[in-house]
């Protein structure tokens, strides 16, 4: 019976012990007020030069199966500025490989900042909760591809394969050959379920909305763009939207205040997609700077 | 996570799956017999024009034929998931080794192998290549034979347990509670792949233009409409019966699938050893050696060899294989007397009547009517 005790107290000790490591690593970091249109801020402006960046520990999806045994990044630095308007946040983190094209088997390289759309009664830090939705800054390297190179295709992906001919995509003119780009997507089931993922887009990154794991939602508004760069075995990723926006499923910042945001990065080149990423341990803290 | 214990009749024990055991009222099912196939591939260009002639699906075949023992589309995608999978033991008609949830590796659901991108490419690959050397003056002299190669059409298993389904952490697939059918809702998935990782046939596929995944809808629309899918009622040789399945606690006698799968154990499940009890079943082939036979169909293939040799003094069985592919009607019973073999859709109506031995008509050789010789020739 003693030992039991003991035992129950050693094990109730390791968990106390291991929830305050948990909050050790939680993050606060500042969005400092600059001089400068935030919303027109590049990748490599000076201003970044003068702003000090967080070291934001990242670990493997630990909640929800399939977990990652390992992933491929476990630490980004993290920038933020603001002008009173705008917002934006600058990811840098080391990944060796490239993974922007699409085929079968290749992933996309990633990153995602997440922020609770209503911060009085927000969720845990992983993908929202019934009622307590998140909203979601997703870049993938597909789409800064696609917006250098033109949306990516069977052809970009597979150059040498061969196709004789799609349904209504007629060489030839004359009657019955003129099909609206409505008719020909019949044949292609990804856009006629207008699903967002197969249609090109104007911004690279997607804004989304979760209420828990597997339900990840597109909005379908841009009110965020960006910029993506990979060199020297480094991406450099800058996410820019307005303060505040007239969505309400939006996050909204207001200068002065703090509002929790959580972190996750996928390399492709692991196969890393969906659960299987990098994430913040905990929700982090940014304090909007006035 | 917690595996949840569901009954397996192929395996004849229960098996873990993701899911609450959840059958559907009906459990579409597809038998193919594997002596009569000849890889024309009618199938897999039925299907091609019909579902799969967009962009990005190119390479895409819901339905392909494969030539084994070295054949399949994606490249060995069966050597891969059995090596991984490593001893698959039955006792008698029960299997006691891991099947695919079971022997998951840490944090992930189930067993994956993963076809390599190049692997897709080459949807024909080994075609009517032969299991080893023939030797000078070799002959065919015994069954099973020494040197063998059969052809397998491959369809979505629609399996009771998918994996696929287990496998989406969005749930974008789902099986249709009305007749089994396995869909993946396009405008819910995302492109993760995990269905084409874990499903072991390798029957979920990823388009590159919609960066979506799709598969095999058992043409759903046709069977709405009372009819076969299109890869069986185009196949040339006959080969395919198309219908529902139930569990053999409540086989029919008279409806042809069960009879062939239950009653008369000719028609086996595909890989049964992985553990989703797929819907796809095989007359397997009987030049083949039976270790092959039963790592592909389970342990009742010596005895489906057996029968399928003596169909020849069987008039049920027989006529019942007369019905493949000779109408477009899915068949809910059949009957066969000494001269017929009689099928019937879902409300007992016939839809077809086939002799069960081709009359022979001779006709003499001079037709006097014509005033002219009859030859031979076409």
């Amino acid at each position: 019976m003693i030992k039991k005790i003991i035992c129950f107290f050693f094990i109730l000790l390791l968990v106390v012990s291991a929830a305050q490591a948990e909050r050790q690593r939680f993050v606060e970091f500042t969005s400092y007020h600059v001089d400068i249109d935030v919303s027109k801020v590049k990748l490599d402006d000076a201003v970044w030069k003068k702003v000090k960046p967080y070291r934001q520990p990242l670990q493997r999806q630990f909640l929800e199966v399939p977990k990652p045994a390992e992933v491929g990044v476990k630490e980004a630095l993290v920038q933020s500025i603001n002008d009173g308007r705008h917002i934006a946040f600058r990811l840098v983190w080391k990944d060796a490989t490239k993974n922007d094209t699409i085929k079968i088997m290749n992933f996309s390289d990633g990153a995602a900042i997440q922020f609770p759309v209503r911060k009085e009664a927000f969720p845990e830090f992983f993908m929202g909760e019934k009622d307590k939705p998140v909203h979601i800054l997703f870049w993938r390297a597909w789409r800064s591809k696609d917006k250098k190179d033109g949306f990516q295709t069977t052809k970009t992906a597979y150059p040498n394969m061969t196709s004789d001919i799609y349904n209504f995509d007629y060489s030839i003119k004359g009657k019955g050959t003129e099909k609206t780009q409505a008719e020909k997507d019949i044949f292609i089931s990804g856009r006629a379920a207008k699903n967002p993922l197969s249609f090109p887009r104007k911004e690279i990154i997607a804004e989304l909305s979760s209420v828990g794991s597997g339900t990840l939602a597109s909005k379908n508004i841009e009110n965020t763009s960006g910029h993506a760069n990979w060199e020297n075995g480094e991406w450099t990723v800058i996410f820019r939207r307005p303060l505040s926006v007239n969505d309400p499923e939006s996050v909204q910042f207001r200068a002065g205040e703090k509002m929790p945001i959580a972190f996750a990065i996928w390399e492709g080149s692991r196969r890393e997609v969906g659960g299987r990423k990098a994430v913040s341990p905990a929700w982090a803290e940014v304090e909007v700077e006035k | 996570m917690q595996l949840r214990k569901v009954s397996n009749w192929q395996l004849n024990r229960r098996v873990a799956y993701v899911y609450p055991q959840s059958r559907p009222k009906k459990q579409w099912a597809m038998i193919f017999d594997l002596n009569k196939c000849i890889a024309c591939q009618t199938c897999s260009l039925a299907c091609k024009t019909t579902w799969t002639s967009g962009k990005g699906q190119e390479y895409m075949f819901w339905n392909n034929v494969e030539t084994k023992p070295y054949g399949g589309y994606p490249v060995g995608w069966d050597l891969g998931i059995l090596s991984k999978l490593k001893l698959q033991e039955w006792n008698g008609d029960k299997y006691v080794g891991r099947t695919l949830f079971e022997a998951a590796e840490k944090d992930e659901k189930i067993l994956q192998h993963i076809a390599e991108d190049e692997e897709w490419a080459y949807p024909n690959i080994a075609e009517d290549e032969v299991s080893g050397m023939v030797n000078q003056g070799d002959w065919i002299a015994t069954l099973p034979h020494r040197i063998w190669m059969f052809y397998v059409p491959r369809v979505c298993a629609h399996c009771t347990y998918p994996a696929c389904l287990a496998a989406c952490p969005r749930k974008a697939i789902y099986k249709r509670p009305e007749d089994g059918i396995v869909l993946i809702d396009q405008a819910r998935c995302r492109g993760y792949r995990e269905c084409v990782r874990s499903c072991p046939y390798k029957k979920s596929l990823f388009n590159v233009q919609t960066r979506i995944s799709e598969k095999c809808i058992g043409c759903y629309p046709k069977i709405e409409q009372g009819q076969q899918a299109q890869c069986v009622t185009n196949c040339i040789g006959k080969i395919r019966l198309h219908g529902f399945v139930s569990t053999p606690d409540k086989a029919k006698k008279d409806n042809p699938i069960d009879y062939l799968i239950h009653e008369r154990k000719l028609a086996l499940p595909l890989y049964p050893q992985f553990g989703l009890e797929p819907n796809i079943y095989y007359i397997p082939p009987i030049h083949v050696p039976l270790p092959y036979l039963e790592q592909m169909f389970g342990p009742g293939a010596g005895a489906a060899v057996e029968t399928y040799k003596h169909i020849k003094d069987d008039q049920t069985l027989k006529g019942l294989l007369v019905l493949f592919v000779s109408m477009e009607q899915l068949l809910h019973s059949f009957k066969v007397d000494n001269k017929y073999a009689y099928g019937y859709d879902e409300k007992g109506k016939e839809v077809v009547k086939v002799p069960v031995t081709e009359p022979i008509y001779v006709r003499e050789f001079f037709d006097k009517k014509l005033k002219a010789y009859r030859h031979n020739t076409p």
